[in-house]
């Protein structure tokens, strides 16, 4: 609504100093072309847009008719159009310092919009698009009703042309190279309401509707794979190379500091968006030379012992962690106790008894890795952290690491955290492609796909094949059944689609086939007569990655082949062609 | 290279690499240059202060620590009468749970060094059902005097003499290595009892019960909450088999207001923390860590950070004398903002010959120096005797809104306590003091400050018994701003009611007391007005005081996610480059300039709870892609692509779903 309170704090937006505006797009623009957004009324986008004009009173909607009835489909317009209208009404109903026709009016529309709602959640919940139907068609109506004028509801309708069902990025139709055309890219997303509680902003950010996407797919050889990965980004050179070393020349730049924080007991956590390791490298490196012009090293052929730990390598183990401390605490004749626990007491206990000239650095990339993150894990390094005579180096890569320590943890772990934003790519950490494939599913891409898994097949007995082919048909007859329940929910906009949705929602959590079924099925078939047989069957596919299981909320296994719906198919068609 | 996809190693520097180190640079000012002398300045002060921490946290839970020892030194005794319960201690360690394990550890060091128990603490983490429970005793029990390989080899053998071999959680191990060593007690620590599962604990009580008889064991339980609900939890039956006494431990705040007491309210101490660091420290302690070792470690911290990253902090040193000082510290001293003030003064005072001979001449200032350090010093050394003055008579007067000598000392540093109402308050409830409490006050503020206090408060002790002395009635002299001695009268007038208030009539000591009361007021109150001034404003109070917020809050509250946000959403904010700062074209935050992943995270933004992978591609491609579509092109705009994606899943943003073909799931909404 558009108070005299609102447009002061549009004013002072306007009044900041430029480099706060630069800093606050993105932040306005937080939240994209979704469903919901459709579900608001039109009056509600924009609202809090900074880009809009100040103080335009709220018949604004009038004033942009007027001025953009010609071109009307104009992002401005829209923007514009959208912007200040009665948004905070609907939550805030406080109309203070408005004119009392535009009060009404506010109120009318607030009125009808709630009766609406509360008509809507009365009846339970429908299906998005009626949902859809309805706010657009109330939108309109309230346009038609504030003020009557053709132009309006005009655009309004426009609005929704460039929505099409599914309003996903694409769907909005961002053409190619929109984005260098300087056609903003996100002028038809309202910008969330601003400076909402945290607790609001949650339930703004999840509202109900915000999930519907188009059922487009990739095509399925787009994707990489690792040689032509790795090939394309040997020829990339990033445009802001000189900018990331001089990031990296001004964290170098707080390595003595950092040092001397170590002296004083202190351990280190950096953080911050982009692999940390150049700074890790070149810090050890860094401390090597200190050390090695301190007292003990100086003038003689010994060397100081810098324990580098890459968390982030796959598998790996505290055994390996504290067998590499030991090995730089421990002289080598002293037999180590085999047991964690006691691993690690005799190290603290041999650092306690023998302390060393200077406290073992540990430098721990990642120390949020998944394989650093289970149980006992934390505690022990936390026990370690907190010798005085091991100074430890970490660096943590997600962003809620700190939740992973509890307050006697974190006192032990006795960190100094530094900002140690990089940018540089993770590649020592991520696989690119092995995780793009995993994310969307696709993981059976690793064994070579429909071809692998037919020499895999042809490897193995025929009742191995057999069982095989009993997954692939079912997994199949699963996503037929998924396909016509989506099929039909695309092309029902009647109440009906309610009935598609929720069996939708029902297959999606039972992807895959129970354990149990699977089982029975091939007792059926005669592919083993027990269970033992049969799980020595699934360890092969297992082996071969060409299966994938997983417990469901109700603790039943699932089985599955990790292959899409064409790939299936295709080995579905070979099974039973018996071309293995 | 190699070694980024090794899991761990030992670090060697690169064989041929032996060139110079890099910082042999000669530039002409090295900010670094008289380090090494503010760094041993720095260690000499902070061991003082870690001193005074040591001797406090020792004393802090010493009486309580003391009475558990002699508790389990008595129950060691007498296992051998009575059979019929476990001596079980409640420790009501209070809800600071990160200060429970180093006062289990003190603990331990007491009770192993004052009886001949064996000690051990078992937490929830590694007890999650009875047998690793058990196992863990044993194992902590057994190789607390066996070698950890003895133990290992020394066992099996051991057992399997012994007709059947004993399972590795068969509390025979203990009577076993028992029988060998013949403790006094076993001592089973449960540190953090809320978190055991009470089936668990029932069983743990009930088994160790079936063993007393061969095993004297004793059990500590570690309670957040209170004693009441640790009974609670467990069963009559189970409780029967108990024989408990609670111990209170001091909680960590009182603790840490002790801390603070001798830290940094302290009056003989070289250096300051200022009102807003020690605000922000005590708050960070009250609504989130609760923590003393936290606390100390921030303390640190500042001290450290006042001293490295500040140049004139070199004036801090012990005798510093003239020709310790290059020409840079003076110039450093003379850039201070308190530098400006004071010039600024001397200036309306028109004493600019001075002002002249401070700006050129290094020795004069030198002067100026060490007169003001000392001054800040005392000014702010008066100020701390003050503020515990203070809450020293507020506490004797038991008045109500109890108020932490913290917060008053941290008012008073700001300056702005002189003003308050609760300094007006204090001043009017000594006015109305009787004697009896007023004896009492002088004790304790003798107790407290004793000598070095600018008021002299033997006096007032002698002059105050003397009066006591000769009064003859039982009852404590009253003054006469006491409202007791005032009485309403009521008359009746013409129809009207006439409330008067009358003084009752003073006796001579009465009158005497008054008249000492006033003395003791009026002299409190120059002493306070004079003291509680606002230290900021002398010169070098900077140095004298540290103050910063900057790099403290950012070390200790990291904020890694609204980071990780930030170079995302605004990677110019890091970056600083031309292309992506968005700022000429305002309605286009996202450049096709920006960092990939930068862009992907901010389509990212804009979508529901689930995103599509394929629209996510095209609108990628649309922002970053070539017009003219090359093979070759696009293969790099997908790699890029792809390697976003996986940064946004490494980062925890995105993860599978399996809902719809291509989706991915959002994980992460920013700014909440």
């Amino acid at each position: 609504m558009a108070s005299a309170k609102r447009k002061r704090s549009d004013d002072d937006a306007e009044d900041a100093t430029p480099r706060k505006l630069r800093a606050r797009p993105p932040q306005d623009d937080t939240f994209g072309e979704q469903e919901a957004d459709e579900i608001q009324t039109p009056s509600r986008r924009k609202r809090g847009q900074q880009a809009a004009e100040i103080g335009t009173p709220r018949s604004i909607l009038k004033k942009t008719g007027l001025a953009n009835g010609i071109n009307g489909t104009t992002p401005k317009s829209h923007r514009k159009l959208v912007f200040e209208t009665p948004t905070k009404s609907v939550e805030r109903a406080t109309p203070n310092g408005t004119p009392t026709i535009v009060r009404n009016a506010d109120r009318s529309a607030r009125r009808k919009s709630n009766r609406r709602l509360i008509e809507r959640t009365m009846n339970g919940a429908e299906s998005d698009e009626e949902a859809l139907d309805e706010e657009e068609e109330l939108a309109e109506r309230i346009l038609s009703d504030e003020d009557g004028e053709q132009d309006d509801t005009q655009a309004a309708a426009e609005e929704d042309v460039p929505a099409p069902e599914t309003p996903s990025k694409r769907g909005r139709g961002r053409p190619k190279g929109s984005g260098k055309k300087g056609r903003p890219p996100k002028q038809r997303s309202p910008t969330p309401p601003q400076e909402l509680p945290p607790h609001e902003e949650y339930f703004w950010q999840n509202r109900p509707g915000g999930t519907k996407t188009s059922n487009n797919t990739l095509p399925p050889q787009i994707l990489l794979n690792h040689d032509e990965y790795f090939q394309a980004m040997q020829t990339y050179q990033d445009r802001h190379e000189s900018e990331m070393k001089f990031l990296l020349e001004l964290h170098s730049r707080a390595y003595d500091q950092w040092i001397f924080e170590l002296e004083e007991g202190f351990n280190l956590c950096l953080y911050g968006y982009g692999s940390k390791r150049p700074i890790t490298e070149q810090f050890t490196a860094h401390l090597y030379r200190h050390l090695v012009n301190q007292k003990p090293y100086k003038g003689t052929k010994k060397t100081p012992k810098v324990v580098v730990i890459n968390g982030y390598a796959t598998g790996t183990t505290l055994k390996d962690i504290l067998t590499i401390v030991a090995s730089a605490v421990v002289p080598t004749s002293i037999k180590l106790p085999n047991q964690l626990n006691s691993l690690l007491a005799f190290i603290l206990e041999y650092l306690s008894e023998n302390p060393p000239s200077h406290p073992i650095p540990i430098v721990l990339n990642s120390i949020d890795s998944p394989y650093l993150r289970k149980s006992p894990v934390p505690a022990m390094l936390a026990t370690l952290a907190a010798h005085p005579s091991v100074n430890l180096i970490c660096t943590a890569d997600t962003p809620n690491f700190p939740l992973l320590w509890d307050v006697g943890l974190k006192s032990q772990y006795k960190f100094l955290f530094h900002d140690a934003t990089t940018f540089a790519p993770y590649d020592a950490e991520i696989d690119v492609v092995e995780t793009v494939n995993e994310l969307l599913g696709r993981s059976g891409r690793r064994i070579g796909g429909r071809d692998g898994v037919g020499f895999v097949l042809r490897s193995l007995p025929e009742n191995a094949r057999k069982l095989f082919r009993i997954l692939v048909t079912d997994q199949l007859a699963l996503l037929f059944m998924d396909e016509g329940g989506q099929d039909e929910e695309d092309s029902a906009r009647t109440p009906s689609s309610k009935y598609a949705r929720t069996k939708n929602t029902i297959s999606d959590s039972t992807q895959g086939i129970e354990y149990g079924m699977l089982y029975r099925k091939a007792m059926e078939a005669l592919v083993c007569t027990s269970e033992m047989g049969f799980r020595t069957l699934l360890k092969e596919f297992h082996d071969h990655q060409m299966i994938e299981s997983t417990k469901d909320a109700m603790g039943t296994e699932r089985l599955w082949a990790p292959f899409r719906q064409e790939e299936l198919e295709g080995l579905a068609e070979d099974l039973s062609g018996d071309a293995l | 290279m190699e070694r980024e996809h090794q899991r761990c190693y030992i670090y060697a520097p690169p064989a041929t690499e032996e060139r110079p180190l890099k910082r042999q640079r000669t530039s002409k000012f090295n900010p670094q240059a008289q380090l090494p002398e503010r760094l041993s300045t720095f260690r000499h002060i902070w061991s003082q202060q870690e001193e005074r921490i040591k001797a406090t946290l020792e004393e802090a839970d010493s009486s309580t620590q003391e009475r558990i020892v002699n508790f389990v030194a008595a129950s060691a005794q007498s296992t051998g009468e009575s059979q019929g319960a476990i001596p079980t201690g409640l420790i009501v360690a209070g809800p600071s749970i990160a200060s429970h394990g180093p006062f289990f550890e003190r603990l331990g060091r007491r009770i192993r060094d004052r009886t001949s128990c064996t000690y051990v603490v078992l937490t929830s983490g590694e007890s999650l059902n009875l047998k690793t429970f058990l196992k863990n005793v044993i194992k902590k029990v057994t190789s607390r005097v066996d070698d950890d390989d003895d133990d290992d080899l020394g066992r099996t053998p051991a057992s399997s003499r012994k007709g059947p071999k004993l399972l590795d959680f068969d509390l025979g191990h203990v009577q076993e290595w028992q029988k060998k060593n013949r403790v006094e007690s076993i001592v089973v620590v449960i540190q953090d009892s809320e978190a055991f599962d009470t089936g668990i604990l029932v069983e743990i009580v009930n088994l160790f019960h079936s063993w007393l008889d061969r095993l004297p064991f004793i059990l500590l339980f570690g309670i957040a909450t209170s004693a009441e609900s640790f009974e609670d939890r467990l069963s009559g039956h189970s409780l029967r088999y108990l024989e408990g006494q609670k111990f209170d431990v001091t909680q960590s705040d009182e603790i840490i207001e002790k801390l603070f007491r001798v830290t940094v309210a302290m009056t003989d101490i070289p250096l300051w923390i200022g009102p807003n660091l020690s605000r922000r420290m005590l708050d960070r302690q009250r609504d989130h860590v609760q923590n003393v070792q936290d606390f100390v470690d921030g303390l640190k911290y500042a001290y450290m950070s006042h001293f490295y990253a500040s140049y004139p902090t070199i004036i801090l040193k012990e005798d510093l004398a003239f020709k310790d000082l290059p020409s840079d510290a003076f110039e450093a001293v003379r850039n201070l903002p308190s530098f400006r003030v004071w010039i600024e003064e001397l200036l309306d005072q028109r004493r600019a010959s001075d002002v002249r001979q401070l700006l050129d001449d290094d020795q004069y200032l030198f002067e100026g120096i060490v007169e003001y350090v000392e001054e800040c010093r005392k000014a702010l050394s008066t100020l701390s005797q003050a503020a515990r003055a203070l809450a020293c008579i507020r506490e004797s007067l038991q008045m109500s809104p109890h108020v932490h000598l913290s917060t008053i000392w941290t008012r008073a540093a700001s300056g702005e306590l002189l003003a308050t109402p609760l300094l007006r308050e204090t001043m009017l409830s000594i006015k109305k003091t009787p004697s009896n409490k007023l004896v009492q006050l002088l004790v304790s503020m003798m107790d407290s400050d004793g000598e070095a206090f600018p008021i002299d408060i033997t006096a007032f002790q002698r002059e105050l018994a003397d009066l006591i002395k000769d009064n003859a009635s039982s009852a404590p002299l009253r003054s006469q701003d006491d409202v007791r001695s005032d009485s309403l009268r009521t008359t009746v007038v013409a129809q009207k009611v006439l409330l008067s208030k009358h003084k009752a009539a003073l006796s001579e000591q009465d009158k005497a007391y008054s008249d000492l009361i006033g003395r003791f007021h009026d002299g409190l109150e120059a002493y306070f007005s004079s003291a509680f001034m606002d230290p900021r404003t002398l010169f070098l109070s900077e140095i004298v005081m540290h103050d910063l917020k900057s790099p403290h809050t950012e070390v200790f509250q990291p904020k890694p996610r609204f980071a990780i946000e930030r170079a995302l959403a605004c990677p110019h904010d890091y970056l600083g480059c031309d292309c992506c700062s968005g700022q000429q074209n305002e309605d286009s935050a996202l450049s096709t300039t920006q960092p990939a992943t930068a862009i992907l995270y901010q389509l990212y933004l804009e979508s529901g709870a689930f995103i599509n992978a394929a629209d996510l591609w095209s609108a990628f491609n649309a922002v970053v892609g070539n017009e003219e579509k090359e093979e070759e092109e696009e293969s790099k705009t997908m790699a890029l692509f792809q390697r976003a994606l996986a940064e946004l899943k490494y980062l925890g943003l995105v993860k599978p779903t399996r809902k719809k073909t291509d989706h991915v799931a959002k994980m992460m909404w920013k700014g909440l």
